[in-house]
């Protein structure tokens, strides 16, 4: 579902990404850890086909984003860090929007149900987004997600700023998605989160993929040695 | 995926607060401007009627009369009412509703409104052509500085481009959204405009053509606004930059360019002054044949010359009243006189037409006031033709009386009288204003540079799709 071959990106002499290889198959939730300037966000900019790859390539549903980047995007959804949606429509509203640039037009009752789904309470599905909290967006936004039926999605960040709760209501929500056959790839700093939802993980350095783990075998403590190995915070430390 | 764009546009646009203001005073003063021109129309209305029902009454019944007394006494050609000119009253307001038209003298057009007016009125007036072309503008740079900006500012813009949005039909969602409240508007003072002035009996002929013509010419006028701002909204970042260049476009356009226009032409093609004009008519006059003086050396050449072709020696064996023949042929040459300072004063006119039109590649403004004016029969064009028309008839008004002065009595029978029924023969002034076909053929360059206009800008609107 989601695949990069190699994928590069330079600006100038600078890699900022470096043969990127990942194969996210349906169902699977892949977390990408590693601190900032890693390489992670340049990884789902080159899947949404916002930046074009110096070598590599990055496919979706099997198709080259490069190549159909028009395409690929009927398959997947993005949720950026911080998701901004129309302060003055309300959450139906904006859902109905994003559906309908995406070629589907929706009646009240589905888009309302899509909203339930991603688990918005009822009273806020008519207030307007301006009133809502980030983690209420974060909602909108995965039922835009269920709405547009993606096979794919890309999450830059989803949980970061968000409370406890609101950040535990998300990982199920991306749990039920995973259940519908979902490919998801989620760029994160949230080890707890990443443990908890993910099937696999990567850690990112400098552009590079340096280690990959099935989640299932990993407890949260050698998950977070081997986060720490890798970024060589123990040398830092002494 | 256009209506989608269209109706979230329109949502945002209507629980805009500014926007929804600004809406607000546009229509209200559209309303003003629409009470404004009623009150206009009643005034003009009631001078026109009593002037031109009184004004024929007289010169019928002005009894037995010298014929070239009656040439002095004079008569008024009035300009007819054109019930456009209550939506664009363009020149009408300073170039006068009336001539007078008395023998030896082409007088200009009186009666304008602004010499009733005070100082204050030079800061333009409140009706619905300053509407049409200051104001809806100004509204158009306010419902889309930020169409695109909004969308990076807010963060949107990431999302929509990851929906794989066509950016066409989200270009063509946004400029839907920003052209139909301005259509609406639009539409609506056009057709209340058109049901009222087609039931004005009393206010010239209307057509409705030449209505559909103007609302076309705005409306083509709107489009080129509305891609211009959509141009800039997608070619900024922020929405406060979008808002100056806008704004900027707008000024260039509908202030400096008209009044940097009109400067350029007046020093390249300059008028003379009234007293310039009036000196140079005069000089030339003088050294023609006067019609009043039998002395001069011009009256005592034609006496020769016309004694000569009719072999006697006498004036009184002449078939005809020499002094009237002498003022008729004096009144020919003074008409010569006019006809060269009129043609000098068209030529400028026409050479200043030709600045505007060079300049207008730097204003829609510009095509658009002109070719406004001239459907509604209140450009310059129209007015020259108006007075061209009254000077014609001024001559043959002269011709006629003096005729017969000539015909009726002999050379030296100062105390003829011509029978009361002789003003009656005169035929009424006429004046068939131009058709929209000669308009339109006229303003053939107007509608070139504002269709050009249209095509530059939406292919200027295309390609900044591909940078965004």
């Amino acid at each position: 579902m989601i695949i990069t071959d190699n994928l590069t990106k330079q600006y100038g002499e600078a890699v900022v990404l470096n043969q990127l290889n990942l194969n996210i198959k349906a169902g699977e939730i892949y977390c990408l850890l590693g601190a900032n300037g890693a390489g992670k966000t340049t990884t789902i900019n080159l899947l949404l086909g916002f930046l074009k790859p110096t070598s590599g390539c990055a496919f979706i549903n099997g198709l080259n984003v490069d190549e159909n980047p028009k395409k690929t995007k009927r398959f997947l959804a993005y949720i950026p860090e911080n998701l901004m949606l129309y302060p003055t429509l309300s959450a139906v509203e904006n859902l109905e929007y994003f559906s309908g640039i995406g070629g589907k037009s929706l009646k009240k009752s589905e888009l309302e149900e899509f909203l339930s789904q991603a688990g918005l309470q009822k009273s806020a599905f008519h207030q307007r987004i301006s009133n809502f909290s980030k983690g209420m967006r974060q909602k909108v936004g995965i039922a835009i997600a269920l709405a547009k039926n993606a096979k794919s999605l890309l999450l830059d960040e989803p949980t970061s700023g968000l409370d406890p709760k609101a950040s535990n209501e998300f990982g199920q929500l991306l749990e039920n998605l995973r259940g519908q056959g979902v490919a998801i790839l989620m760029a994160t700093h949230d080890l707890f989160r990443a443990k908890e939802v993910a099937t696999h993980i990567g850690i990112m350095k400098n552009g590079q993929l340096r280690q990959e783990f099935d989640a299932n075998n990993l407890s949260l403590a050698e998950l977070e040695q081997a986060y720490l190995d890798t970024m060589d915070y123990k040398e830092l430390v002494q | 995926m256009i209506k989608s764009t269209f109706i979230k546009e329109i949502r945002q646009l209507t629980r805009d607060g500014r926007v929804a203001t600004a809406f607000v005073i546009v229509v209200g003063l559209l309303a003003m401007a629409i009470w404004i021109s009623g009150k206009r129309y009643h005034a003009i209305n009631q001078e026109y009627r009593e002037a031109k029902s009184t004004e024929r009454a007289i010169w019928d019944n002005q009894g037995d009369k010298n014929p070239h007394s009656a040439a002095h006494y004079g008569t008024y050609a009035f300009k007819p009412k054109y019930p456009l000119s209550l939506l664009d009253q363009g020149v009408d307001k300073y170039a006068g509703t009336s001539i007078f038209l008395e023998a030896h003298k082409r007088n200009e057009a009186q009666f304008s409104m602004a010499t009733d007016q005070t100082g204050l009125a030079r800061f333009g007036d409140l009706t619905p052509d300053f509407i049409l072309l200051f104001i809806i503008p100004l509204l158009i740079v306010l419902l889309g500085y930020n169409s695109f900006t909004k969308e990076h500012e807010m963060g949107t813009m990431a999302l929509l481009k990851s929906q794989g949005t066509s950016v066409v039909k989200l270009i063509l969602g946004k400029w839907l959204a920003i052209m139909s409240p301005i259509f609406l508007i639009t539409t609506i003072l056009f057709l209340i405009a058109g049901v009222v002035l087609s039931n004005l009996d009393d206010f010239g002929v209307f057509s409705w053509e030449s209505l559909g013509v103007l609302f076309l010419v705005f409306i083509c006028y709107y489009v080129v606004f509305t891609n211009l701002v959509l141009i800039i909204s997608s070619r900024v970042k922020k929405s406060g930059i979008a808002l100056v260049f806008s704004l900027s476009i707008w000024i260039i356009a509908c202030l400096l360019v008209p009044k940097i226009s009109s400067n350029i032409a007046d020093t390249k093609h300059p008028y003379p002054t009234r007293q310039e004009f009036a000196a140079n008519v005069l000089k030339d006059k003088l050294e023609g044949l006067d019609g009043h003086d039998p002395w001069s050396k011009q009256a005592k050449q034609l006496e020769k010359e016309v004694l000569a072709e009719y072999g006697v020696d006498s004036l009184h064996l002449l078939p005809f009243n020499f002094d009237a023949y002498r003022m008729q042929k004096g009144e020919e040459h003074e008409s010569e006189v006019y006809l060269k300072h009129y043609r000098f004063l068209k030529k400028q006119f026409a050479e200043q037409s030709e600045v505007y039109q060079g300049l207008a590649a730097f204003s829609p403004f510009l095509p658009t006031r002109f070719l406004s004016m001239a459907i509604a029969r209140t450009d310059y064009a129209t007015h020259w033709n108006f007075a061209d028309a009254a000077e014609d008839y001024r001559v043959k008004t002269q011709a006629f009386l003096n005729n017969n002065f000539a015909e009726n009595s002999s050379y030296g029978e100062w105390s003829y009288r011509a029978s009361a029924d002789t003003w009656k023969k005169l035929p009424p002034f006429e004046y068939a204003p131009p058709k929209l076909g000669e308009i339109l053929s006229t303003n053939g360059s107007n509608l070139l540079i504002l269709s050009t206009w249209l095509i530059v800008s939406f292919g200027f609107l295309f390609i900044t799709i591909k940078k965004i």
